[in-house]
């Protein structure tokens, strides 16, 4: 049986030996850092991002990387899923852009800080994380009997203009595509006229007192293109 | 009690109590903000409520390993601890910096860093203060006619503690160097030089409640703390798989988080067997509740529960998902919460001289509280297996996945309740017991030694 001296010596020794391997291995975790995180991309403008992210303890509530608070959504690819112009209008009112859904602090960045936001979770995004997060695997055919859903969308001659892919779609859906926090856009065209969409767009409060659509910001030239477009569906 | 300073432990004890109370109240902020109750949005945001629930967790339990050893080193060591006075300076030094820290996080001051969340000045502060307490400790045993293996792996245990937390206060301005020596403190902590600390402890409790002789209890405590550095060090790997990284961390992690549960079970097995072994019957048979559960709970809590999901290709799916709260409430329930509660429970009687374990309280709180962590972890586990596959295998949106799993955590809010009542009454024990009292000095209840 063992005695109390070679319990110790294992106690000793297993801790000498595992805690030594940890800091050989770290070390070499260390020297191949710069190249896994692309080190030279790492900006001012990033670094000032992680200033704000760690300042108002962002992951008190979103993850990164995986690690968080797990009350808001993972952003570490954020930049790719939604595009920066999105994020973009996004901050400036967060509740405006997910009505009556789960409430994230109006922080009241200037146009210079949400740029550095940006730039921080774009330099995450892009780092070897060995392939996490993973893509989904299980295919929503394979788990229900019903047909897939059809697109009603008819074939559209105006192709989508790019603010409506940045902004429009996270909350409506064409062809199947898109949010379902406002309803599907596949008809919009034949329900309303050019101008009834031109001055929702300007305004959605002005037309409908209450509603959770979010006032955009878009030029002009922006606007009549997505008018142009949901136009077109019919 | 033996000694007159041993006292002091009860204030840490009072002080554990209080925090532990406030930090319920800001699980339940959080667990109404997630089922669509945010009143308090404005006032204490969800970022707040977490911060503020998190480093509660982590101060009270400090505290309550602080007062367990300005309780168990006098004791051991066979003298009054060195300075009396150096304690209750510590003491209210530290709840300042406590108190600072979490009105400032209700003012957007903090490091915002997972668990590490007190503002770098603080961070100081704490070193400060830490350093005291281990000197108070370090010269009682200095000064001490006897050693025991105990003694050691406690002090050993805590003296790495406060090493460990100096590497969370670097700056660095890459985020994965960021995240890799921050989980040197965490990780290291929780399932490293913690559970040094833990089994100093357990093995101290053990002696007392079960009257097995001491070398046999300490060729063991060196045994399951061996198997907890021998897996623990290199398991830090299992937070190393997706935050860029090297891809052996997987393998590395992988193995040694597997074995991981090893040191918990040889927690439980050998806290089981010292009790099989014993003697004669303590007559504190709810101290006895609250070691032994402790044991047990941590190794389904923190090493079963643990293992559950650090596999790499299940922690591919898993990480950053509610599993995660659902392992770290039962692991801190079972390895830290209960073993604070039984110190509290062995040393009050001890302390103030009332034998209060004979009446039903005792009982009612150990299992209100732990039926209701139990049915907080199974809530917690539905939704986070829920999240799983529709969030991450099926590819739904965050926001969709949050609304199926609200009924979930109207369950957690349901076994919360019930363990609120369970702390309810533990605290209600503890102020029945009153104030220390010196004729209980030169005195234990019932100790088989």
């Amino acid at each position: 049986m063992l005695s109390k001296s070679q319990a110790r010596a294992f106690f000793l020794g297993g801790t000498f030996l595992f805690g030594a391997i940890f800091v050989f291995l770290t070390i070499d975790t260390l020297r191949q850092n710069d190249t896994r995180t692309n080190a030279q991309n790492l900006t001012e403008d990033v670094l000032k991002g992680k200033e704000i992210w760690e300042k108002n303890n962002c992951m008190g509530c979103h993850t990164l990387l995986g690690e968080g608070a797990y009350y808001a959504p993972d952003l570490t690819k954020v930049v790719e899923r939604r595009g920066v112009s999105w994020i973009d209008v996004f901050l400036d009112d967060p509740q405006a852009m997910f009505p009556g859904e789960r409430k994230m602090v109006k922080y009241n960045f200037t146009k210079e800080e949400k740029g550095q936001v940006i730039a921080f979770l774009d330099w995450v995004g892009k780092i070897d994380a060995n392939g996490w997060p993973p893509k989904p695997n299980i295919p929503i055919g394979s788990i229900t009997t019903a047909a897939p859903p059809q697109s009603t969308a008819n074939v559209v001659k105006v192709s989508q203009p790019e603010k409506f892919s940045q902004l429009c779609v996270a909350c409506h859906a064409v062809g199947s595509k898109g949010g379902n926090v406002g309803p599907a856009l596949d008809h919009v065209g034949s329900k309303f006229d050019v101008d009834y969409l031109n001055r929702w767009l300007i305004d959605p409060q002005v037309i409908k007192p209450g509603t959770n659509m979010p006032k955009l910001p878009l030029s002009d030239t922006e606007r009549k293109d997505i008018v142009t477009y949901l136009s077109a569906l019919k | 009690m033996r000694f007159q300073s041993q006292k002091v432990a009860y204030w840490f004890f009072a002080t554990c109590m209080l925090l532990l109370s406030l930090q319920i109240v800001y699980g339940f902020i959080m667990g109404f903000a997630r089922i669509g109750f945010d009143g308090l949005h404005d006032y204490i945001p969800f970022n707040t409520a977490r911060a503020t629930h998190t480093n509660l967790l982590v101060v009270w339990l400090l505290t309550g390993f602080m007062g367990a050893a300005y309780y168990i080193i006098p004791e051991e060591s066979d003298r009054e601890l060195y300075s009396v006075k150096l304690a209750y300076i510590q003491l209210i030094s530290w709840v300042v910096v406590g108190v600072i820290a979490i009105i400032g996080f209700h003012f957007n001051w903090w490091e915002g860093r997972k668990f590490l969340e007190i503002p770098r000045p603080l961070d100081y502060l704490v070193v400060v203060n830490v350093l005291t307490f281990l000197f108070n400790i370090a010269m009682t045993i200095w000064e001490a006619k006897k050693r025991s293996t105990t003694q050691l792996v406690l002090f050993f245990g805590l003296l790495c503690a406060a090493l460990l937390y100096l590497p969370g206060m670097i700056y660095f301005d890459n985020q994965t160097l960021d995240s890799y020596f921050r989980w040197w403190v965490v990780h290291l902590w929780v399932e490293g030089v913690w559970e040094l600390i833990m089994g100093g402890i357990l093995a101290f409790l053990l002696i007392k409640l079960t009257g097995v002789d001491r070398e046999v209890i300490e060729k063991w405590l060196y045994v399951v703390v061996g198997l907890t550095f021998l897996s623990g060090i290199l398991g830090t790997g299992h937070h190393y798989y997706w935050i860029g990284t090297p891809k052996y961390w997987l393998m590395v992690g992988g193995i040694f988080s597997a074995l991981e549960p090893l040191a918990f079970l040889g927690m439980a097995i050998w806290a089981l067997n010292m009790y099989r072994k014993k003697g004669k019957d303590h007559p504190n048979k709810i101290a006895l509740y609250w070691t032994l559960g402790s044991a047990m709970m941590s190794f389904i809590g923190a090493g079963f529960l643990g293992f559950a999901h650090t596999w790499p290709s299940v922690n591919q799916w898993t990480h950053g998902t509610l599993i995660t709260a659902m392992h770290g409430h039962l692991a801190f329930w079972g390895a830290y919460a209960m073993l604070v509660l039984a110190v509290i429970s062995y040393a009050m009687p001890n302390m103030t001289g009332r034998k209060l374990f004979t009446g039903m309280s005792g009982y009612l709180a150990f299992w209100a509280s732990n039926i209701g962590m139990v049915g907080m972890t199974g809530a917690l586990a539905v939704a986070g297996i829920t999240q799983v596959y529709l969030e991450r295998k099926l590819g739904m949106d965050f926001l969709v996945v949050q609304k199926e799993i609200v009924f979930h955590f109207i369950g957690m809010l349901l076994a919360a309740t019930l363990f609120t009542i369970g702390i309810t009454y533990f605290i209600v024990d503890f102020i029945r017991h009153g104030l220390p009292s010196n004729e209980a000095v030169g005195k234990n209840v019932g100790d088989i030694d």
